[in-house]
């Protein structure tokens, strides 16, 4: 195990329910005012936690522009009723900013040199499309042919990872039936309600006629992602969006979506003196990096670096939230490494439960923490592939 | 009282079926305020029915919409509800299912809510337009008559006009020019007869076809072949045609026939086959079902066997000696041919004329007031080429009079009744060895009116004095004004007094005589000899072709040609004369990145590249000439069509036009100034000082080589701008093109100044667009040609590889233009490219 100063211990790990985008129940509702949402609810579980004590809010986002830019992470704080002397920062590793927020808050703590801590990530890809408002690229990238990839798109090496691993149609379209059978069958559970901090969404809709303003307001306490009825000969009829004569189809891809997810940290010291009681434990994280045209298998890479770094083997792990990007890829990551399919994602994954980009790492720790105490389990791993060429993995021990 | 000056503000159209959400929205495209009424529906929204409607009307095609956003201008209503809206409507339209007591019941209900002004038409095909008046209290009937549209209405030209005995002489003059001008329609007054004019002979026309069918024994998919473009009438023939109009609505309208008209004496033929009932009680009623006479079996076409009652491949071919026949070019001996023709396709086809023109002449009295309504109706409703009696007329009255009555009395003809008296005076009293055109029932002075025995003139009301050339018969001649010059390729002219309105307005007209109004060098040549002209001695010039298309674009044949020739080329100083400017060579800095060793190709390319210069400078003339120049554009402008347009100070163009930069279809990307003007435009247009993001949008366009579907459409793709003038009525195009010009001039026109600060997307621009390039390469949606010719445009668009925002002049883009078109022209994929869509009319994917 890597030597640290203290621990870091989780107290709080919260997530709003996550929309389909951009056309899905948060399509309104602000990626900032999101942050702030479960910046609160995550306050509201630490009775005792005195707010200003909180170090830092460290925030992941994806595309940290436009309605979610401008330091979303000090304006969520802001917004959410922290005290102005809170300082808050925005930081982006694509798919992997919400998990590398969580790592980087455990770090300050872990370092000595931070008590409390939250690590947070949030985005609404119904307001900010997954290559940004404007897209705009270095000529430069044209001008080495190695460099080509960086301007591929996701699912392009999606296509890419399942040709060289030679994952089937047949298998990535079973392997999103199995991810919307088990969401559903967890949501019918009652598995997410722990962590869900119902989210009102309010409108206000113009009525024509009356020349008046209609207020409407909604709770939303459900992923919106999972469909029932998906099954392989549903998905056999859609055709491949990114490839002629491909497989990768929108059915076996992860859902575009909305959300926010906030984990509050403490050390030991903060834990008595604030009586907070720890539901889980930092143990450890690790990235790497791959060639960007098969972005996908960056797991395969950060996996294994982020077990030894913990001292821990694959077989010690309980439970590991796996992103599901692709199915191409998941299924490329489960084979290569021999991941037990039956404790990877076991509650579903992005195909059915959504992946709002920078948001998606620090809402599946609250996955995660929340699933292992539930289910009496000890050791759980939130993993996922990111964009250009890299792996994500963190280690969490449940209390 | 009907008011004076006449205007439809808003209108109401009563039940959202196909025919009645399509008027809607073609109401719609004439901006029209339009309410679309429909029954509430029992649960949810009460407008449900409506909204289901609309949205169809987004996904329908050919689109009922000039752009689908358009639909959400259509506003829902239920009769439930909203029926006192329908006072405030200058028109209501109702077009809800031919039943009788329904439409009774609805008259009554909706009454008393008309507005005072408020005029009440049925769309009805086939119901008395008397007894529909009937249903509606007396004191309104002067304001009520049938208006009946063809489906696809936005598409069909006609629209028959019916009065009912009460209803105001000056309400359907007032609704006739409404129809004209602002629905762009062709209006034919009918009788108020069943089926009025053109569903009574072209249902008549497809009995006769089943029944000759039936007698010769030949299949549907033959009988297609031989009714189709081989006798000038629509692809789909006679019963492709049936199966998209429904075989249930066909059946249905035979019905009407057979119990509205009794005394007819091709009464026995008004009866539904056994075969069209049998296949309408299975289920199979055509084109909505997926099944009728013809079936879609995945990309094959299969046909019903009536001899083994089942589907087979379609795959009938007409006889090469009836092909033979058809091509005659002179229509009298073509029709003695087919006549005395022992093959059964050929007699068939006599048969089907001959009991078509006896038909018509029979019924001519009683069902419209001429015959050149009768001819127009067809035409415009139907699709054909002529009417019956022109066909008639052409091939020679006398003759086919006298074979048709040898037909009769020898019991051949599907009826024994005489033709009437008149038919056999239209034959006489004229020297046929002189002019056996003047036989027949149209001559200079007007077309027959059995009623009352005169020849009738056209029409004289107002709204026909803006059609300087109307839709003309085929027997009438048309001098197009006066010329001021003319070469092979171009003809410069001028209207003149009488035909064609004013003479002395000062609008010079230009119009090209090529092939589909290619633009080859010659072409060039006339423009601009046009624009020195008209500069020296005219007010302003007006492009407008005497037929559809605009243009299809530059004439690739010779470029093309050229380069396989072993010729050696002309000097470039002897082909710099032809240019006002001499262009800077591009191909020398082609020549460098083609590695153009063969010095022979390099010259050749030189002189490409001197006819796309002059291109340029052709469009450049355009828009920087000293008087105002207006494009008049009806139906297709592609390629150097396109740039044309997009360069003259104003575009006049008909919604049916159909205008894009579509070199990249062919490997190439637009050189006449196209993309430079895409650049400037979005220089000029952007709000932030990045022209990339319109840029972008105009990129997908050109790079997709893709076609307006409407002249709206070709707004939002920013072919047309924003003040260029949408025209509903193409033969009104010219009189309105004449309009603008004259404005322009008046206005005291002076050319733009000279674009000289236009800011470029630059490296970044074009390492954008090709991040958006490679990602469909690597998906294999296009080829590595596709993503060369992609990777030229991007470049030339956003300026070259130049730091994003310098500024750069127009030259600058046309010399890109220029060393782009050349470097993709010298490729083998492009050149193969241009053959194969030079040689089949369709592109090459390579």
């Amino acid at each position: 195990m890597t030597k640290q100063t203290q621990d870091a211990y989780i107290v709080a790990a919260v997530r709003t329910p996550v929309g389909k985008a951009p056309r899905g129940m948060f399509k309104t509702v602000r990626p900032d005012d999101m942050l702030a949402h479960v910046l609160k609810a995550a306050m509201a579980q630490c009775e005792g936690l005195d707010p200003a004590a909180i170090d830092d809010v460290i925030t992941g986002c994806a595309m940290p522009e436009a309605e979610q830019g401008m330091n979303v992470a000090r304006i969520g704080l802001l917004l959410a009723g922290l005290p102005d002397s809170v300082p808050g920062m925005t930081i982006n590793r694509f798919c992997a900013s919400g998990l590398q927020a969580v790592a980087l808050a455990a770090d300050r703590i872990r370092l000595g040199e931070a008590d409390v801590m939250i690590g947070a990530g949030t985005e609404s890809m119904s307001m900010v499309p997954m290559t940004g408002n404007k897209m705009s690229l270095d000529p430069a990238i044209f001008a080495r042919h190695e460099n080509v990839a960086i301007a591929y798109g996701m699912g392009i090496t999606g296509e890419k990872v399942a040709q060289r691993w030679q994952v089937s149609r047949e298998a990535q379209d079973e392997f999103a039936v199995t991810s919307h059978a088990r969401a559903l069958e967890a949501i019918g559970m009652g598995e997410f309600r722990q962590e869900i901090a119902p989210y009102p969404v309010e409108e206000k809709r113009p009525d024509l006629a009356a020349h008046e303003i209609r207020s409407v307001s909604v709770l939303r306490d459900t992923d919106e992602g999972p469909r029932p009825g998906t099954n392989p000969q549903t998905l056999a009829t859609l055709r491949p969006v990114f490839a002629a004569g491909g497989s990768v189809t929108a059915g076996n891809s992860s859902q575009m979506s909305d959300g926010a997810g906030a984990v509050i940290l403490a050390s030991e010291a903060a834990l008595k003196r604030f009586n907070l009681t720890p539901i889980g434990r930092f143990m450890g994280f690790a990235v790497a990096g791959v060639p960007p045209e098969i972005m996908g298998i960056g797991p395969i890479k950060a996996i294994p670096k982020a077990l030894k770094q913990v001292g821990l083997n694959q077989d010690d792990l309980d439970w590991i939230e796996l992103n599901e990007a692709f199915a191409a890829q998941s299924l490329a990551v489960i084979n290569d490494l021999g991941l037990d399919r039956a404790k990877v994602n076991p509650l579903g994954g992005a195909i059915a439960l959504g992946h709002p980009l920078g948001a998606t790492g620090a809402i599946r720790v609250a996955t995660l923490l929340h699933g292992l105490r539930r289910h009496n389990q000890k050791y759980g791993m939130v993993t996922m592939c990111v964009g250009t060429g890299m792996g994500a993995a963190g280690v969490f021990e449940a209390l | 009282m009907i008011n004076s000056k006449f205007a439809v503000r808003k209108a109401a159209v009563l039940g959202a079926g196909v025919m009645g959400a399509q008027i809607a929205a073609h109401l719609i495209n004439a901006n029209v305020e339009t309410l679309l009424f429909e029954l509430p529906a029992e649960q949810g929204d009460p407008n449900a029915n409506v909204f289901k409607a609309v949205e169809n009307l987004k996904k329908q095609e050919p689109a009922p919409l000039s752009i689908p956003a358009r639909a959400a201008s259509i506003q829902p209503a239920n009769y439930g509800r909203n029926l006192e809206w329908l006072r405030d409507c200058d028109i209501v339209i109702e077009a809800i299912a031919e039943r009788m007591d329904w439409k009774t019941e609805l008259y009554k209900k909706i009454a008393p809510h008309l507005g005072e002004h408020t005029i009440f038409a049925s769309n009805t095909s086939g119901l008395s337009i008397n007894r529909l008046a009937q249903a509606f209290p007396e004191n309104l009937r002067h304001r009520f008559c049938g208006i009946h549209f063809f489906n696809p209405p936005r598409y069909m030209h006609l629209v028959e006009l019916i009065a009912c005995e009460e209803s105001d002489a000056a309400m359907l003059d007032d609704l006739e020019k409404f129809l004209v001008t602002y629905l762009g329609k062709g209006v034919i007054r009918a009788k108020d007869t069943p089926n009025f004019i053109a569903n009574r002979i072209g249902i008549f026309s497809t009995l006769a076809t089943i029944h000759h069918a039936s007698a010769f024994n030949l299949g549907f998919d033959l009988v297609d072949a031989l009714t189709g473009p081989l006798i000038g009438r629509p692809k789909s023939a006679t019963f492709r045609t049936s199966d998209v109009v429904g075989l249930d609505i066909l059946a249905h309208v035979i019905e009407t026939m057979r119990d509205t008209l009794p005394d007819d004496p091709w009464h026995p033929y008004y009866a539904v086959p056994g075969w069209l009932q049998a296949l309408i009680n299975s289920g199979a009623l055509g084109q909505k079902s997926k099944r009728g006479i013809y079936q879609k079996v995945g990309k094959e076409i299969h046909v019903l066997d009536l001899a083994t009652q089942k589907y087979r491949l379609s795959a009938a071919t007409v006889d090469d000696g009836t092909k033979e026949l058809l091509k005659h070019k002179n229509p009298a001996a073509r029709f003695a041919g087919l006549r005395t023709s022992h093959d059964p396709q050929a007699q068939f086809l006599w048969a089907l004329f001959r009991d078509l023109f006896h038909y018509c002449a029979v019924h001519l009295a009683a069902i419209a007031d001429n015959a050149r309504d009768l001819d127009f109706a067809m035409r415009w409703g139907f699709g054909w080429n002529q009417g019956p009696f022109e066909i008639w007329q052409a091939a020679g009255w006398e003759e086919v009079t006298g074979w048709i009555n040898e037909d009769i009395a020898a019991g051949k003809s599907m009826s024994a009744t005489p033709l009437p008296d008149w038919v056999q005076e239209m034959g006489q009293g004229v020297n046929r060895t002189v002019n056996r055109d003047i036989q027949g029932v149209h001559r200079a002075h007007g077309s027959y009116a059995p009623v009352p025995n005169i020849f009738r003139p056209r029409s004289e009301l107002a709204v026909y004095r803006r059609q300087l050339f109307p839709d003309r018969l085929l027997s009438e001649e048309i001098q197009y004004g006066e010329t001021i010059f003319e070469t092979d390729a171009v003809r410069m002219w001028h209207t003149v007094d009488g035909a064609g309105g004013k003479g002395d307005d000062g609008i010079a007209i230009l119009s090209f005589k090529s092939k589909m109004h290619t633009v080859g060098s010659d072409v060039l040549d006339g423009v601009q000899e046009a624009i020195d002209e008209a500069e020296r001695n005219w007010r302003a010039l007006v492009i407008w072709q005497t037929e559809p298309p605009f243009s299809a674009g530059a004439n690739l044949q010779k470029a093309t040609e050229r380069l396989k020739s072993g010729e050696p080329p002309s000097t470039l100083s002897v082909l710099a004369k032809k240019l006002k400017k001499t262009a800077q060579s591009a191909v020398l800095k082609a020549a460098r990145s083609l590695n153009l060793a063969d010095a022979l190709m390099a010259g050749k390319l030189a002189e490409v590249e001197a006819m796309v210069a002059q291109f340029q400078q052709t469009s450049q003339d355009l828009r920087y000439s000293a008087i105002p120049t207006v494009a008049a554009v009806d139906g297709l402008a592609l390629g150097g069509g396109c740039e044309f347009v997009m360069h003259c100070d104003r575009a006049v163009a008909t919604m049916e036009s159909y205008i894009g930069l579509v070199e990249a279809g062919v490997g190439l990307l637009p050189a006449g100034g196209g993309c430079k003007e895409l650049a400037l435009r979005a220089s000029q247009d952007t709000k932030d000082g990045d022209p990339f993001p319109l840029l972008k949008n105009y990129f997908q366009g050109v790079a997709t080589a893709q076609l307006g579907k409407s002249a709206e459409h070709a707004k939002e793709l920013g072919y047309l701008r924003r003040a260029d003038q949408v025209v509903m009525n193409r033969f009104e195009l010219l009189y309105i093109a004449k309009a603008q010009a004259l404005a322009l001039a008046e206005a005291g026109y002076r050319p733009p100044l000279r674009a000289r600060n236009i800011s470029v997307a630059g490296s970044t621009g074009i390492a954008t667009i090709k991040g958006m390039l490679v990602n469909m390469l690597e998906g294999n949606f296009i080829s590595e040609h596709d993503y060369l010719i992609g990777s030229k445009i991007a470049h030339v668009m956003c300026g070259g590889d130049l730091t994003p925002g310098s500024l750069v002049d127009e030259n600058w883009f046309l010399e890109l233009e220029r060393a782009a078109f050349i470097e993709l022209l010298a490729t083998e994929k492009t050149q193969a490219r241009v053959e194969h869509t030079l040689k089949t009319g369709k592109p090459l994917r390579n």
